[in-house]
C-alpha cells in the first residue's frame, strides 16, 4: 500500500499540537499542518488546477489556503514573541500597577514551582490514541468525503482539534484546537462539495473560510495578549482562580 | 447597488468610527446617522426580488425585512443609550460591523455563507466583551476575559457543527439510506445542538449568564438581541431550505420540544434561586429564549407565529432590560458597596423599565410578550396538556423569581430618609452640612427608557399589524404548510 506522505505529515503535525504545550513547538507544527493540508488538497485534485507555479499545476484556491495558513501562523507567532512587551502602562493607576506586579510575582512563582512533568502529557497522549482509533474507524462506518484518505484527514483534524480544546491548559492551545477544527471543516467542505453529486465549489464560502481563519487567529492573539498582559501567564487555571 | 450599500456602508463607517473612537460624541452621532441611513436604504429595497452578485443570491423577504428594521431600531436605541451609559472604546465600531454582518445574513439564502457570517459576527463581538472605555485607568477583568473566551469557543463549535450539517445536506439524498437510520436525523441533531448553543438553550446556556455577569450591559444587550435573534431567523431559513430534514424525522421531533421544555422549567427554577440582580436577569432572558425555541420547534403555524413574535418582543424587552440595568448600576451618589433595596424609588424610570421588561419577558398582559406567550401556549396545548403544563410551570417559577428579585432589590423602602435631629446646644442651621441632593437619571436615557417602555405597552395593546405581517410571512413558508 502506498503511503500518502502529505496525510502522514498532516496527522503528525496535528498530533504534535495536541501533545505539546510550548508554543515554540506548536507554532511550527501549525505551519507544517497548513502546508501539508494545502499539498494534500492539491494532490487529491478536488479543485481543478489553474495556476502554473514553478512548473507545477496547482489551483489558486489551494494557494489561497496556504497563504491563509502562513498568515494565521504569523499572527500567532508574532503575538507569542511579543508577550514580554508591556502596553498601556502609562494609563494605569497605582492600584492597577500593583495588581500587575502581584500577577508577575505569582506567575514567576508558579513557573519555578512547576517543573516539567510527564504527567501533563498522559491525558493528551491517550486522547490522541482515542482520536486515532476513531479516525481510522469512522471513515468505514460513516464515510462522507469521496476518498478514505480525505475522510481520515478531516475526522483526524476535527477530533484532534476538539481534544486539544478539551485538554488545553492555556489559551493559545485552545486557539490551536479551534484552528484545527476550522481546518477540518474547510477540508470536508472542499472534498464533499466538489464531488460530482455535490452542489459545486463556490468561491465565496472558501474566501470567507479564509477570512474566518484569520479573524479567529486575531481574536485568539488579542485575548492571549490581554490575558498575558493582565496575569503574566496564559494558564487557564489562573484565569478562573481570581 | 442598494444591497451592496446596505452591506458595506456600516462596515466602512465601522472603520471610520474605529479611527475616531476617542471622540465619543462624534462617533455616536455618526453611528446614529449610519443606522438611519440604513433604514432609508432598507425601505427602498423591493421585497422578494432576487439579485445575483458574485454567484450569490441576495433577496429580502417580508419576514427578514421586519427583522431588519427591528435590528436597525435596536442599534439606534443602543447608540442613543450609549451617550450616558458606560461602554467600551470599540463599542460603536463593533456594533456597526455587527449590524453590517447581520444585514448581510438577512439578505442571504446560502447556508454556508450564512453560517460563516454568523461565526464572524461572534468573533467580532468578542472584542466588545473585553473592551474598556477610552482613557480608563483600570485593568480589564479576568472574568470578562474568561466570558469572552467561553463565548468564542462555543460559537466556533456551533459554527463547526452547523457547517458539517450543511455539508451533509449537500450529499444527502432522501430515501437513499433505506437500510440504515436516515442521515436526516443526524443532520437535524447537529443543527439542533449548534442552534441551541447560539440561542443559549439549557444546557448550552452558560455563555449567556457569564456574558450578562461580566460584560457591559449594552454589549450583552446587543449580542442577545441581534445575534441570538438572527440565529433564530437562520434556523427558520434552514427549515425552509431543507424541509426534508423535518419530514424524515417526524417521529423524533418531540425530542426537540422536550429540550425546549426542560430549558423553560430549568431556567424557571434558576430564577427562583437567590442570585445577583444581573444573574437573575440573565435567567429571565434564558427562560424567554426557551419559550421562543419551543414555539419554533412546535412546528405549527401558531407556534411559529408565537416564536417569531416572541423573538421580536424579546429584542425590545431585552434592550429595555439592559438599558434599565445599566442605569440602575450607575453610581448613585450614596455610599458604594452597599446592596440597595430601594432601586425603584431611587431611579423610578430605570426601576420601572426593569420591572416592565421582566414582565414582558414573562408574557404578562398587557405587555408585548403576552400575545406571543399565548400563541406558544396554544401550540403546546395542541401537543398535549403535559407540554402546556410544563410551560405554565416554567412561567410561574420565573414569575416567583421575579417577585423575589423585585422585593429584594426594587420595592424596598427608601434608604435616604433623613431623621430631623434637634439642634445641639450652640449649633445653628448654618453649622449643619448641606442637605445631600442625589442626581436624577440622565434625561436622554430616561426618555429612551420611557419610549421603549411605551413601545412594549403599545405592541402589547395593539399587536395586530405586526401579527398580520408575521402571518403573511408564515404563509410563504412551505415547510410549515406541509407539516
Amino acid at each position: 500500500m502506498a503511503i500518502n506522505w502529505f496525510l502522514l505529515v498532516l496527522g503528525i503535525s496535528a498530533a504534535i499540537m495536541l501533545l505539546f504545550r510550548d508554543w515554540r513547538v506548536t507554532m511550527p507544527a501549525l505551519l507544517v499542518n497548513y502546508l501539508a493540508l494545502a499539498l494534500f488538497l492539491a494532490e487529491q485534485q478536488f479543485i481543478t488546477p489553474d495556476l502554473n507555479l514553478f512548473g507545477f499545476m496547482v489551483s489558486t484556491l489551494v494557494v489561497v489556503k496556504l497563504l491563509t495558513g502562513i498568515a494565521v501562523t504569523l499572527i500567532l507567532a508574532l503575538t507569542a514573541l511579543t508577550f514580554s512587551r508591556e502596553y498601556g502602562l502609562e494609563s494605569l493607576d497605582e492600584f492597577g500597577l500593583s495588581e500587575l506586579r502581584r500577577a508577575a510575582r505569582a506567575a514567576q512563582r508558579q513557573q519555578t514551582t512547576q517543573p516539567f512533568r510527564w504527567g501533563d502529557y498522559v491525558l493528551p497522549f491517550w486522547a490522541g490514541v482515542l482520536a486515532l482509533l476513531a479516525s481510522l474507524s469512522l471513515p468505514r462506518i460513516y464515510p462522507i468525503a469521496p476518498s478514505e484518505a480525505s475522510d481520515f484527514a478531516w475526522y483526524w483534524l476535527g477530533l484532534t482539534g476538539i481534544l486539544t480544546i478539551a485538554t488545553a491548559s492555556d489559551l493559545l492551545k485552545i486557539g490551536l484546537g479551534l484552528l484545527l477544527c476550522a481546518s477540518a471543516i474547510d477540508l470536508v467542505y472542499t472534498a464533499v462539495v466538489s464531488t460530482p453529486g455535490g452542489s459545486g465549489l463556490n468561491v465565496m464560502p472558501l474566501g470567507l473560510l479564509s477570512v474566518f481563519n484569520i479573524l479567529l487567529a486575531l481574536a485568539i492573539a488579542y485575548l492571549s495578549g490581554l490575558l498575558y498582559g493582565r496575569l503574566k501567564t496564559l494558564e487557564l487555571g489562573e484565569l478562573y482562580r481570581r | 447597488m442598494l444591497y451592496l450599500l446596505l452591506i458595506f456602508f456600516p462596515v466602512t463607517m465601522a472603520a471610520s468610527t474605529f479611527i475616531l473612537r476617542r471622540n465619543s460624541g462624534l462617533v455616536l452621532a455618526a453611528a446614529l446617522g449610519t443606522v438611519l441611513t440604513q433604514m432609508l436604504l432598507a425601505v427602498q429595497i423591493p421585497l422578494d426580488d432576487p439579485v445575483r452578485f458574485l454567484g450569490i443570491t441576495l433577496i429580502l423577504t417580508a419576514l427578514n425585512q421586519v427583522f431588519l428594521f427591528v435590528f436597525l431600531a435596536i442599534g439606534a436605541f443602543a447608540f442613543v443609550a450609549a451617550w450616558n451609559l458606560p461602554h467600551g472604546a470599540n463599542f460603536v465600531p463593533v456594533a456597526l460591523l455587527t449590524l453590517g454582518q447581520v444585514c448581510t445574513i438577512l439578505l442571504l439564502q446560502d447556508p454556508f455563507i450564512t453560517t460563516l457570517l454568523l461565526a464572524l459576527s461572534g468573533l467580532t463581538v468578542v472584542l466588545a466583551i473585553v473592551d474598556l472605555p477610552v482613557g480608563v485607568s483600570a485593568l480589564v477583568g479576568t472574568r470578562a476575559i474568561a466570558a469572552a473566551l467561553k463565548y468564542l469557543v462555543l460559537m466556533v463549535v456551533a459554527m463547526m457543527l452547523m457547517y458539517i450539517a450543511f455539508v451533509l445536506t449537500d450529499i444527502f439524498r432522501p430515501g437513499e439510506f433505506l437500510d440504515r437510520v436516515s442521515p436526516a436525523r443526524f443532520i437535524l441533531a447537529l443543527l439542533t445542538v449548534s442552534f441551541a448553543l447560539r440561542l443559549a438553550i439549557v444546557p448550552f446556556h452558560t455563555w449567556l449568564t457569564d456574558l450578562v455577569d461580566y460584560a457591559e450591559p449594552l454589549v450583552a444587550a446587543f449580542i442577545i438581541t441581534l445575534l441570538n435573534t438572527t440565529s433564530l431567523v437562520v434556523l427558520i431559513l434552514v427549515f425552509q431550505n431543507f424541509p426534508v430534514l423535518l419530514f424524515e424525522s417526524v417521529e423524533i421531533l418531540w425530542l426537540m420540544r422536550l429540550g425546549a421544555l426542560i430549558s423553560v422549567v430549568a431556567t424557571g427554577l434558576l430564577v427562583i434561586a437567590p442570585a445577583t440582580l444581573r444573574r437573575t436577569v440573565a435567567y429571565l432572558v434564558l427562560y424567554n429564549c426557551g419559550m421562543v425555541f419551543y414555539g419554533l420547534v412546535a412546528l405549527s403555524p401558531v407556534g411559529l407565529a408565537g416564536a417569531i413574535f416572541g423573538a421580536l418582543n424579546q429584542t425590545l424587552a431585552v434592550m429595555l432590560l439592559f438599558v434599565s440595568l445599566a442605569l440602575l448600576e450607575r453610581p448613585d451618589g450614596r455610599a458604594p458597596g452597599v446592596v440597595r433595596r430601594d432601586l425603584l424609588r431611587r431611579w423610578p424610570v430605570a426601576g420601572a423599565g426593569l420591572l416592565v421588561s421582566c414582565l414582558a419577558l414573562l408574557g404578562l398582559p398587557p405587555l408585548n410578550g403576552a400575545l406571543s406567550h399565548m400563541l406558544i401556549y396554544q401550540a403546546a396545548a395542541a401537543h398535549g396538556w403535559i407540554e402546556l403544563l410544563a410551560l405554565v410551570l416554567g412561567t410561574c417559577l420565573a414569575g416567583l423569581g421575579l417577585a423575589r428579585m423585585a422585593t429584594e432589590r426594587l420595592l424596598g423602602p427608601s434608604e435616604d430618609m433623613e431623621v430631623a435631629e434637634p439642634l445641639l446646644l450652640g449649633e445653628t442651621e448654618l453649622d449643619r452640612p448641606a442637605v445631600r441632593k442625589l442626581a436624577p437619571e440622565p434625561r436622554s436615557t430616561a426618555i429612551l427608557t420611557i419610549m421603549l417602555l411605551l413601545l412594549c405597552l403599545g405592541i402589547g395593546i395593539y399587536p395586530q399589524p405586526i401579527l398580520a405581517t408575521i402571518d403573511q410571512a408564515i404563509q410563504n413558508l412551505a415547510f410549515i404548510r406541509v407539516l
